[in-house]
């Protein structure tokens, strides 16, 4: 299980605005093993959709700009033509993208949109590709398949529709399927339901999986590692519990301690970061969090502090004063 | 709960019907509860559930079917034209979306200064001071951001001038629809406690209306968990949350999620979707879903029962109250 499926490296996205250059992405570097879930959090405007878009090779034509390299399975996608990608979409990735309402075409039945991967991409004929749509809706768990094949997305409710989209993308067995807050907008059931199934899938289909959300509570028992983004950079990264519970940088403190949690008792006070995430296009050369950090020194203001190794094998951290170190306070 | 504190806000068998004959569908189905002076009551339930549309009904936003509301012991449930406008001034709504609530074209001041202009309550020097002072305590700066347009603010800045704009008549009774559910988790903690520093400051009276089953908890006094247009569970926040008593609560706090690695994953998950409002099941709406429903959940519908004081629950087979 050495072998790497994803390979980021110094992946930068800019786009060119009307205020100038916007990094929405900056110099981004993680890695992915075989059959592992990554999550990748943050708050609006971090920076994490356009990286998941990014490594999809799904950015616009014109006003972007893309640095670094991104390989998936070997396959190079900076740069690589649309033709190129073609070839990795469905086999190698798929996404499945935040919104079921819009991410199905409410015009055409569901099974013709699963159909339509099959055909094109593994050349399947019609009988065969049909077969293999209800197959596939069977695997999504949606009840009798063989009748919900030929429904309209707006016969289904957003749960069953996400369930539709994850067939899609499951269509020509990709080895990593990217999952843009999958089950934002679900209630909290539902969410259940489909976190469950997707690690279920990942199991038996023996995929990676990159979960992207802004909710820690969809990472924390669903991934084995974590990239948290700040203003599209990685601020930490390692092991899910050595994130949770070793964390060094303060945003990921701020984040964990600033999230309402069912175990406190009522009316506990949260704990707020002052301030509001940085403009994008009027960043300092320093820390981006350093604003609003309580820890922020000079250093913070003028220099960007680099990705330095924690104590833990895989945990990293990008800050010039972290947090002391708590292992050996708790022992886990 | 036998208690000596006046309701400031009692609902009876409260219903909301859309539509008519065939194609009715009973959004709300008989809610009842009482708001208590100075108290937050949680109303957390999933999409459809009909927690927005009581918000609603209570603002006479949307017009009750049948049951009666009644606020600080006066029945506004039938009133009409200069009465429901008196009425309306103690209750006010933030509602979901912070940027849409507020009109893009026009500036913070005179937003704020709305509904003290329709009332003239206060004119002139006082009128101007008084919405410096609402800005000021929202934490938006009258001097720097008080002239600027809505369309200028982010999400979290708009929903503290909602906020400012719905203290400025003083109102008793603040409805709270998902008022916090666009925004990220820095600027939603940022929102809770501006939330409950302007309760205790004002004596405000809140209904909290949400889905996020943690952000309910930290605010609420009592939380009432709703499913398919009825309450099937109402007490304290931290002995509902501890003992749950009917099967769905239980399901609903077993889904959400912790944000911490070592909680202990619910390997039981509600399966299914709630039916469809249009032709909801006999008896026990819940019944469809439910591990432990029997022949008499289909043909008797349960009816609130006291499990210890103020809990209450409405099931044929309540779980035992046994703290986790």
């Amino acid at each position: 299980m050495s072998e790497k499926l994803l390979i980021v490296k110094d992946l930068s996205t800019t786009f060119a605005t009307a205020g100038g250059p916007l990094p929405a992405v900056d110099g981004v570097s993680f890695d992915l093993e075989q059959n592992e879930t990554l999550g990748i959090v943050g708050e609006s405007g971090s920076g994490k959709t356009v990286l998941s878009r990014t490594i999809m090779g799904l950015q616009p034509r014109t006003n972007v700009t893309v640095t670094g390299s991104a390989t998936i399975n070997g396959f190079e996608v900076v740069g690589a033509s649309e033709k190129a990608k073609r070839e990795i979409w469905g086999t190698e990735v798929a996404m499945v993208f935040q919104d079921p309402m819009t991410s199905l075409n409410p015009v055409m039945r569901i099974g013709k949109q699963i159909d339509e991967a099959l055909r094109v991409r593994l050349g399947m004929d019609r009988a065969a590709a049909k077969a293999r749509a209800i197959e596939l809706l069977e695997l999504v768990g949606i009840p009798s398949p063989v009748e919900r094949y030929n429904a309209f997305p707006g016969q289904l409710s957003g749960g069953m529709r996400q369930r539709v989209v994850i067939a899609t993308a499951l269509a020509c067995s990709p080895k990593l399927l990217m999952a843009d807050e999958p089950t934002t907008g679900l209630d909290v059931t539902i969410q259940a339901q489909i976190l469950n199934l997707l690690d279920e899938l990942k199991e038996r289909l023996k995929m990676s999986v990159i979960l992207v959300t802004h909710d820690l509570g969809v990472v924390a028992t669903r991934t084995s590692r974590i990239v948290v983004m700040y203003a599209g950079r990685i601020v930490e990264t390692g092991n899910t519990r050595d994130v949770f519970y070793h964390h060094r940088m303060p945003y990921t403190r701020a984040l964990l301690e600033s999230s309402p949690k069912v175990s406190n008792l009522s009316h506990t006070r949260l704990t707020t970061i002052p301030g509001r995430p940085p403009n994008l296009l009027n960043l300092s050369d320093g820390c981006s969090f350093a604003p609003r950090c309580s820890y922020a020194t000079d250093q913070c203001h003028l220099v960007r502090p680099p990705l330095q190794a924690a104590d833990e094998p895989g945990h990293a951290f990008a800050c010039w004063n972290p947090l002391p170190t708590t292992r050996g306070a708790s022992s886990s | 709960m036998t208690d000596t504190r006046q309701p400031l806000l009692r609902v009876t068998d409260l219903t909301v019907t859309f539509g008519h004959h065939h194609h009715a569908v009973s959004a709300v189905a008989g809610v009842s509860f009482e708001i208590f002076e100075g108290e937050t009551l949680g109303l957390v339930g999933e999409s459809g559930c009909g927690k927005s549309t009581t918000g609603k009904a209570l603002m006479r936003i949307v017009e009750p079917t049948s049951g009666t509301i009644e606020l600080g012991g006066v029945d506004v449930t039938k009133q009409r034209g200069r009465a429901l406008r008196n009425a309306r001034t103690h209750m006010q709504m933030i509602f979901q979306d912070p940027i849409s609530s507020l009109n893009p074209r026009r500036r913070v001041k005179d937003i704020v200064a709305e509904p003290i202009d329709c009332w003239k309550t206060v004119e002139g020097a006082e009128r101007d001071a008084l919405i410096s002072d609402l800005l000021s305590k929202v934490g938006i700066d009258p001097q720097v951001y008080g002239n600027r347009y809505a369309r200028q603010f982010s999400g979290g800045q708009c929903q503290r001038i909602s906020i400012a704009r719905s203290l400025a008549m003083r109102p008793k009774l603040l409805i709270c629809d998902e008022m916090v559910s666009a925004l990220d988790v820095s600027v939603q903690a940022q929102i809770l406690n501006l939330l409950e520093d302007l309760k205790a400051e004002y004596g405000l009276t809140l209904l909290f209306i949400a889905h996020d089953l943690a952000v309910v908890k930290n605010v609420s006094d009592r939380v009432a968990v709703m499913y398919l247009g009825k309450i099937c569970e109402i007490g304290p926040a931290d002995a509902l949350y501890d003992a749950p008593a009917h099967p769905y609560t239980k399901f609903l706090l077993g889904a959400a999620l912790e944000a911490d690695p070592d909680s202990p994953m619910h390997s039981q998950v509600l399966e299914g979707e709630p039916p469809s409002p249009m032709n909801p099941p006999t008896g026990c709406r819940f019944r469809t879903r439910c591990p432990n429903a029997t022949e008499r959940c289909a043909n008797e519908e349960p009816l609130p029962q006291e499990m210890a004081p103020g809990h209450l629950v409405a099931c044929h087979y309540p779980l035992s109250i046994t703290r986790r």
